[in-house]
């Protein structure tokens, strides 16, 4: 049995790399797909980051309905214990088990937020899982055994993340170990997609799902190389060896989707699909320190001042313990999510503003972010858009939210640390998250050769229903991409609509982080979303 | 659930996270699972994300681990993770929120 649909999850991909790849002719099999298919830049959430946009992509949802806000969240509305990203963060039904109740199986590989894994009618091996519990957190039992003794050549260590290699694509390795760093990454790809075939000749599954997480992190450490706009007029031989090496990735990116299609491309609908792009990232903003220049955050005495121009977006002191509470009505938890909270009495705790100057107090707060958060040098706004949560997180999940969603003038992340000043620029170029992701389609009664105007991530799930013939729940928020499809095949094909989806039940763990937590997090730092 | 059954599953899924487990190792509940067992602070977060898929519910890890931290342990004994179970696989349902 070939899959219905595939999608085929490039993390944090864009046109900007991916088209000077093809027009290169390092990825002729894409170049081929998009010709034989439609292709349009894919929305992603706000803020842009993996854990709430790829939890999008599965649910048909925004991250207000579907509870997966960050890599880090507050375990509930009224908690301050910060919990990390995992399944029983979903208050929304995903695509995988939408499908199993209607009769088709479903296969995910490498989704985060997937662990514990679902018990769904498939199987699922998570992402961002270290080794030794990937066996414990696949579906079903025995899923990793099983690999092990019928797949030359699989290895769990190589499968999974390792948060120790991880960290040196942000330490700034030195240029001898680049090879062997890509080079775990490409075996990474080459072992998730063994899987992928392994498991769909052994328990073949209608609807499969992967991501290649790869792409992500060396756009985060190598944007100089591989974005074409930046490249010098005489590049030096070193530039050219690292491109090369960068280059050498996304070649087996583009042998893996060769061989996808050699495998399933006559019968399958294949949807690459990015959960944001990506940009280059010049500067760093201390949003803390602007609060406290501002008066709305105090810091605890002992935390640790970081110097001006550090590149370290946060440290083990990122959350409550690192401000004092009583004296602060705004922050920012974390670096990854661009978000600030405002203390409420109340909501969490007994300190914070009063909750009738609520409303007043954010306003005021947006304004000043907007209009005193400057470039010292030109006096510019550091910050272009600030979101509210209404705005950003419409739903049920909303009020564990950040309060303000930041997006900076260059998409970068926000640091939390302490420092005097509030800006400083990188000394390097590096990559950052971007709103507009891609999305191209190829398959039965979809479009040859054309493009799309933007559509958004919470469409994606629709679409994979809409393609695999089944019922689209009617409380999904995206809708069936019916301009990927010909006329001809929307004539044959009706939408059918379904009642509503099934809610997932997200479970709150109560009390605070425990070291362990925090130096995980410090090791997440190492992948670009926290730096 | 038994102390005993919870014991043996405890024990069960620690060696499937440890490949080169030493089966000649006894365990008791004054087995350290850091020092003695031989896992990494990293795989904390791990150990709480099987558990509640083992025993298929929330629990206060967290909580847990910070109290550990509060009180200076200097590591985490199989009886104590044990009595965290005991206690919470009782009453963690109550802990579900919609």
């Amino acid at each position: 049995m070939k899959p219905q649909v595939i999608i085929f999850g490039l993390d944090g991909a864009t046109f900007t790399v991916l088209d000077d790849l093809v027009a290169r002719g390092i990825m002729p099999n894409l170049g081929k797909f998009q010709c034989e298919g439609v292709r349009g830049h894919l929305m992603s959430t706000t803020p842009p980051l993996t854990p709430l946009a790829w939890s999008s992509l599965v649910t048909g949802r925004t991250p207000g309905q579907h509870g997966v806000l960050g890599f880090m969240q507050y375990a509930n509305a009224n908690s301050t214990s910060v919990q990390l990203v995992s399944s029983r963060q979903f208050t929304a039904e995903t695509l995988w088990s939408i499908v199993n109740r209607q009769g088709k199986r479903a296969g995910s590989l490498n989704f985060v937020a997937h662990q514990p894994a679902p018990k769904i009618d498939g199987w699922v091996v998570p992402g961002w899982v270290s080794w030794r519990w990937m066996k414990r957190l696949s579906h079903p039992a025995g899923i990793i055994e099983q690999l092990k003794q019928e797949l030359p050549g699989f290895d769990v260590k190589k499968l999974a993340i390792d948060f120790e290699e991880e960290r040196k694509s942000v330490v700034g390795a030195p240029m001898d170990d680049y090879r062997s760093w890509i080079g775990l990454h490409i075996e990474r790809e080459r072992q998730w997609f063994e899987v992928l075939r392994h498991m769909m000749r052994k328990d073949p599954a209608e609807l499969i799902g992967i991501v290649f997480d790869g792409v992500d992190k060396l756009q985060h450490l190598l944007w100089y190389y591989l974005d074409p706009r930046l490249t010098p007029e005489q590049p030096e031989s070193e530039y050219l060896r690292i491109r090369d090496m960068a280059w050498d990735y996304f070649r087996t990116v583009d042998e893996l989707l060769g061989e996808t299609l050699d495998l399933y491309g006559d019968k399958s609908t294949i949807l690459i699909c990015s959960d944001h792009g990506f940009t280059a990232t010049r500067e760093v903003v201390y949003i803390n320190s602007f609060l406290e220049k501002m008066g709305y955050l105090n810091w605890k005495p002992e935390t640790e001042m970081v110097d001006d121009g550090s590149q370290e977006l946060e440290s083990g002191v990122y959350r409550h313990v690192g401000f004092d509470p009583s004296r602060t009505k705004a922050y920012a938890l974390t670096a990854s999510s661009n978000g600030i909270f405002i203390n409420v009495k109340g909501r969490r705790d007994e300190t914070g503003i009063p909750p009738q100057e609520y409303d007043a107090f954010r306003r005021e707060l947006i304004e000043a972010l907007l209009t005193k958060c400057v470039d010292p040098e030109t006096g510019e706004p550091l910050i272009s858009r600030v979101s509210t949560r209404e705005e950003a997180f419409w739903g049920p999940n909303m009020h564990n939210a950040p309060d303000l969603t930041l997006e900076l003038r260059d998409f970068g992340f926000v640091s939390v640390r302490r420092t005097n000043a509030i800006h400083a620029k990188r000394p390097t170029i590096l990559g950052t998250h971007h709103p507009e992701g891609i999305l191209i389609g190829r398959g039965p009664g979809i479009r040859s050769d054309a493009s799309i105007d933007p559509v958004w991530l919470a469409d994606i799930a629709p679409t994979v229903l809409y393609a695999m013939g089944l019922q689209i729940p009617a409380d999904l928020q995206g809708r069936v991409i019916e301009e990927l499809f010909t006329e001809e095949h929307l004539a044959r094909h009706d939408l059918s609509m379904g009642g509503a989806t099934e809610a997932a039940v997200a479970v709150a763990v109560p009390a605070g982080v425990p070291d362990e937590d925090t130096e995980i997090i410090e090791k997440m730092k190492a992948l670009g979303y926290l730096e | 659930m038994t102390r005993e059954r919870v014991r043996h599953d405890l024990v069960e899924l620690l060696k499937d996270a440890r490949e080169d487990w030493d089966h000649s190792v006894t365990v008791t509940d004054n087995t350290g699972i850091f020092n003695e067992l031989g896992f990494e602070s990293i795989d904390a977060v791990g150990l709480s994300s099987a558990l509640e898929g083992h025993f298929e519910q929330a629990l206060p890890f967290p909580e847990f681990m910070s109290k550990a931290k509060e009180q200076n342990l200097k590591d985490i004994t199989v009886g104590q993770l044990l009595d965290f179970l005991m206690q919470n696989l009782e009453s963690s349902a109550e802990r579900k929120v919609a």
